[in-house]
């Protein structure tokens, strides 16, 4: 290696341009990227899916497969220059000087090996350590990414541990070598927020002990702002705004940066007064980009014959530390004007109740044993003492990470499931036992369901009106197939999507234009009942928005009532007038928005709650990281479900968390908690936001 | 007259196979010229390899319709003194038929060439259809085996790992010889094995259009009848039009190929569909109250299309290897047809001392074999792009 100065950057890309050649014609990727990253600099880089924001990470490890090429620019990592090093060269420094982390932790390990042979294969390979000495440093890292008994942990097979555990070894595997860059490319996605919030942690820290670089690469605005220094927007191949933290937040100077920030649900949004703006459009391909600004035909601010007239520079902003922009008119524009929506809505009315659970529980019996049937069978108890009751226009939301019995809960429901006991009321009908072969048409087409995975909610090989047109049959609407194309048509008006779409198909469309097609198929038979599981989470920020507002708005139409799965705690207090809080199966606090988001909380709902990465500087959290993972379902804890992991247990006397299940206790009107903690314990509780005065 | 020399006798075979040039040529001309609007298939003009085997597989296609404008003899017919003669023989005393034997004479005196072009008929008579109603088996118990899981499925995995790990020989044997083949169990095998399609394609019908009685009724009956009808012909030979019929020993190698081919797109129906069972689209149909076997034929069989047009593409090569070895074996078709299995197996014998009697249907096997190969990786490469 030679000499390298530790004041100068060690990454620098320069105006680098990264094209991906397929047989129809080239596609560029990247365009005229820039940054540096100093010593012990966080920087992130955020924007929407297709931005190319991954892309730029492959070029820096130039790992792009045979389609991709850097066609401009340069990267010089510690002063030399990647795009011309010989593959000899790069093989030495990837692993060693720059280590990058993924998505998919599983993907990154190799499971046919014992985690401990793979970290210790790192300094072996790249400094040739001996066997012994790599392992006392596995041993050191594993302790260090705070994993419980490192020896045990060593000894395993990936697949034995749970998603949280294998990124932190992957994290763990990417320091063995001690490298001077560590590209995360959206390391946390994969895994629940209150595992995510662990990680984030962990990374802050462990960038602060070894003095490590950091790239960053997320969609989460609010990640970014938890662990970077600066950052930078991209969109569209291009960087469109970059800078320090604080700056790029508090004083955006690009558009869409403002729009994005305008598409996301902070605090002080809400569904009535402040409603979240979608950005209008969709985002270009990267072979039909407009000339000039490629956020133009978006931008409030467009001018003609100025912003599509030629490739726009980034220029600086003054009195800022290294804040750029994109954009030609930053100067020109009141930057501090608020956005008024064009008319204020008014609420929608909540009615009588429509749909009643009574202390329902749904429970599978898994055989121990796969290959001989017979023997001991265990119980899963997906669902336990589910109570609650949903009212007509009311937006009801359940909120829980993953193995919370949410998804089990919607099955049962819906009738793919029958319940193990209790009682489901749907408009004074009992339907807990029937399956839904044996419910009437009416029942079936009052309660349907909007599905999370926009790429898998629509059948790929029938035409997007041929799928409308099917639900219809199937509930009876319409007398003939014209009356039905007509009413189809009108469903697709109703979704705001282009009567031209029917004979599309899906491939051909967008994620968020996919999810409203699922949208208009499930109020084809004028659903009374909507379930949506996590109807927005698989999409990008600005499409969530316009999709979020489109649900609000049917529901204010047609009455709905929305029964809303989400993990997302800041879209969940945006949009809904009920939160139910689910953990391990248990219903853990159920109240209106404001009573779950304020003190009293339970003590899991605090932690989910501090555990959403909050992309506004203004507000102050408090940080509250949970302790390991969330337990298996098929051998759940003693007691109470969240007392492995619980900060307040030390507070209840006796082990009265780890004998008994807690009561539901009604602490105000409407306010549920299932917790053993004495009132004036909760009556203490302080809250997890504090909004700075501004 | 001369002997012909190897490149005259290429040049007058390309021009007996004029008909298919022109033909292949038309194909490929549209085919490129409309490849993007096209799909999959499509696609396939992207790839050498894709469209070097679609050529191969279209050559003999062809070649078995044009057969009767391609054939230069009678391929049943014998010519006297022209036993094992050398390719480009001429005739002694042509009498107005064609003067050579461009691929010489086999071991009792008949053009190999115009066998070898029948026999192209023969083996693309038998094999897509042997693989078309093995297929339509294979799917028909895949899907609901995939779909409802459970007893179902042990059953009927059990079921077809007891039919793969019978010994494919002996079965045919079995299958073949006279004390099976004068006992019901072929005929009735066949009404089994013939009735599946019949009922596969209501069901697909019915599923679809049960919510217009008015359609469901023509389309289903539409089925019904002509299905029995050929069902009549082809399983007891019962057609009262005569117009569907069947051989006893064709009907024999249909059953057997259908028997052994079956069980494995069996398991290849069942993986996919216990994949796309898990799809939001399917959850969407059972949540809208949608009958099982409309999910299985509309949302998930159509989306298991791709691996599926694949290995179909394998399986009529693998078909014809099996009807080769079938003639080869002397079993199943007729002794005096031309396909090109028993042809081989009549050339053998003096293979040391006049190999080209074998060698020509030999690689017309294999070429076809091979571009159906080609054909499914082609096809598979493209479907993976994009």
């Amino acid at each position: 290696m030679t000499e390298w100065d530790p004041s100068k950057p060690i990454l620098e890309i320069e105006n680098l341009s990264i094209s991906f050649f397929t047989r129809l014609r080239e596609i560029p990727a990247v365009m005229d990227f820039s940054c540096t990253v100093m010593p012990g600099e966080a920087m992130g880089l955020v924007g929407e899916s297709g931005c190319g924001k991954s892309t730029v990470a492959l070029g820096v490890m130039r790992d792009l497969g045979v389609n991709g090429r850097i066609v401009g620019g340069s990267i010089r990592f510690k002063g030399q220059d990647l795009t011309t090093m010989s593959l000899d060269g790069l093989r030495k420094l990837r692993g060693s000087e720059i280590a990058m982390i993924y998505q998919e932790p599983m993907a990154s390990l190799n499971p046919a090996m014992k985690v401990g042979r793979q970290l210790i294969e790192v300094p072996m390979i790249h400094r040739g350590a001996s066997a012994a000495e790599a392992r006392a440093q596995a041993r050191a890292l594993v302790e260090d990414v705070r994993l419980p008994d490192p020896d045990r942990i060593l000894d395993a097979y990936p697949h034995q541990l749970s998603g949280g555990q294998q990124q932190r070894i992957v994290i763990a595997m990417a320091l063995m070598a001690n490298p001077a860059l560590l590209i995360l490319d959206e390391p946390t996605t994969a895994l629940d927020v209150t595992v995510e919030a662990g990680i984030v942690d962990l990374v802050k820290d462990l960038g602060r002990k070894y003095g490590t670089s950091m790239l960053f690469i997320s969609h989460n605005l609010g990640l970014i702002m938890e662990t970077c220094n600066r950052l930078c927007v991209m969109y569209s191949g291009e960087a469109v705004e970059s800078g320090n933290i604080t700056d790029v937040f508090n004083k955006m100077r690009h558009p869409y940066t403002q729009a994005l920030f305008r598409a996301i649900p902070l605090p002080g949004a809400d569904k009535n007064a402040r409603p979240l703006r979608a950005i209008p459009g969709n985002f270009p391909l990267p072979h039909e980009r407009p000339p000039g600004c490629n956020f133009g035909p978006r931008c409030d601010y467009f001018q003609q014959g100025l912003c599509d007239a030629r490739d726009i520079p980034m220029a600086p902003v003054e009195g800022d530390d290294r804040h750029e922009s994109r954009c030609l008119r930053f100067d020109e524009i009141d930057w501090a004007a608020k956005w008024k929506p064009e008319k204020e809505v008014e609420a929608s009315q909540v009615g009588e109740v429509v749909l009643r659970m009574d202390d329902v529980r749904k429970y599978y019996e898994v055989a121990a044993s796969a290959l001989f049937s017979g023997g001991d069978t265990k119980v899963v108890k997906a669902n336990e003492t589910l109570s609650f009751d949903a009212r007509a226009g009311e937006t009801l939301a359940i909120v829980g990470e993953s193995g919370c019995g949410k998804s089990t809960f919607a099955k049962v429901l819906m009738g793919l499931e029958t319940a193990t006991a209790g009682k489901i009321m749907l408009f004074d009908e009992n339907v807990q036992s029937t399956p839904i072969q044996m419910r009437n048409t009416d029942t079936v087409s009052s309660l349907q369901m909007v599905f999370q995975n926009p790429f898998d909610t629509l059948n790929p090989s029938m035409t997007v009106g041929a799928q409308i047109i099917r639900a219809l049959e199937i509930f009876k609407v319409g007398k003939n197939t014209a009356e039905r194309r007509q009413r189809m048509l009108e469903l697709l008006d109703l979704v705001k999507l282009p009567r031209e779409f029917a004979e599309r198909m899906p491939r051909q469309l967008s994620g968020g234009q996919k999810q409203r097609v699922g949208i208009a198929r499930a109020f084809a038979g004028d659903a009374k009942v909507v379930v949506a599981d996590e109807p927005v989470s698989a999409l990008d920020v600005s499409v969530q928005a316009a999709v979020t507002e489109l649900l609000m708005e049917i529901q204010r139409k047609n009455h709905t009532t929305l029964l809303f799965i989400s993990h997302d705690l800041s879209i969940v207090r945006y949009l809904s007038d009920r939160v139910m809080v689910m953990y391990l199966g248990h219903v853990v606090e159920l109240g209106t928005t404001d009573q779950v988001f304020a003190p009293p909380y339970h003590p899991y709902t605090e932690a989910l709650l501090s555990a959403v990465p909050i992309a506004d500087t203004t507000v102050e959290k408090r940080r509250i990281v949970l302790e390991g993972d969330i337990p298996s379902a098929m051998n759940p804890p003693s007691g109470c479900p969240f007392q492995t992991r619980c900060g307040w247990k030390s507070s209840v006397p006796g082990n009265l968390c780890e004998t008994e299940v807690p009561p539901m206790v009604t602490v105000a009107e409407g306010h549920q908690l299932k917790c053993h903690l004495a009132e004036d314990i909760l009556r203490r509780m302080e809250p997890v936001f504090n909004f700075a005065a501004e | 007259m001369e002997e012909l020399g190897w490149l005259a006798i290429f040049g007058r075979m390309a021009v007996q196979f004029l008909p298919v040039w022109v033909a292949m040529a038309l194909v490929f001309g549209l085919s490129i010229t409309w490849r993007r609007r096209l799909g999959l298939y499509g696609k396939l003009f992207d790839s050498t390899i894709g469209m070097i085997g679609f050529g191969i597989v279209i050559f003999w296609l062809f070649t078995a319709v044009f057969a009767d404008l391609i054939i230069t003899h009678d391929p049943l017919a014998q010519v006297s003194q022209m036993r094992n003669v050398v390719p480009g023989t001429p005739l002694p005393n042509p009498d107005g038929r064609y003067e050579y034997y461009l691929l010489g004479g086999d071991s009792i005196a008949r053009d190999v060439f115009s066998r070898m072009v029948m026999g192209a008929r023969e083996v693309l008579r038998i094999a897509p259809f042997a693989a078309m109603i093995s297929f339509m088996i294979g799917i028909a118990l895949g899907l609901p085996a995939g779909y409802f899981g459970g007893r179902l499925d042990t059953g009927l995995t059990f079921v077809a790992n007891l039919v793969l790990a019978f010994p494919v020989i002996l079965l045919f044997f079995l299958l073949v010889a006279p004390e099976i083949q004068f006992t019901l169990i072929p005929t009735v095998m066949a009404g089994v094995l013939f009735l599946v399609p019949i009922l596969f394609l209501m069901v697909l019908l019915n599923a679809r259009f049960f919510t217009q009685p008015g359609k469901r009724n023509l389309y289903v009956g539409g089925v019904l009848v002509f299905g029995l009808w050929a069902y009549s012909g082809l399983a007891f030979n019962a057609d009262p039009l005569g117009f569907w019929g069947i051989s006893p020993n064709i009907l024999n190698v249909f059953v057997a190929v259908v028997f052994v081919n079956a069980p494995t797109v069996f398991r290849i129906v069942r993986g996919i569909t216990l994949d796309i069972k898990t799809r939001d689209y399917v959850a969407a149909a059972q949540t809208r109250g949608e009958g099982p076997w409309y999910i299985m034929m509309w949302e998930i069989l159509p989306n298991a299309r791709g691996p599926l047009i694949v290995d179909f593409c394998l399986r009529i090569g693998y078909t014809t290897i099996l009807l080769g070895t079938l003639g080869f074996f002397g079993l199943g078709v007729s002794p005096e047809s031309p396909d090109w299995g028993s042809t081989i197996n009549d050339g053998r014998r003096l293979l040391t001392v006049y190999p080209h009697p074998a060698l020509v249907p030999a690689f017309s096997l294999m070429s076809l074999v091979l571009g159906l190969n080609l054909l499914a990786d082609g096809l598979r490469e493209e479907s993976l792009k994009d």
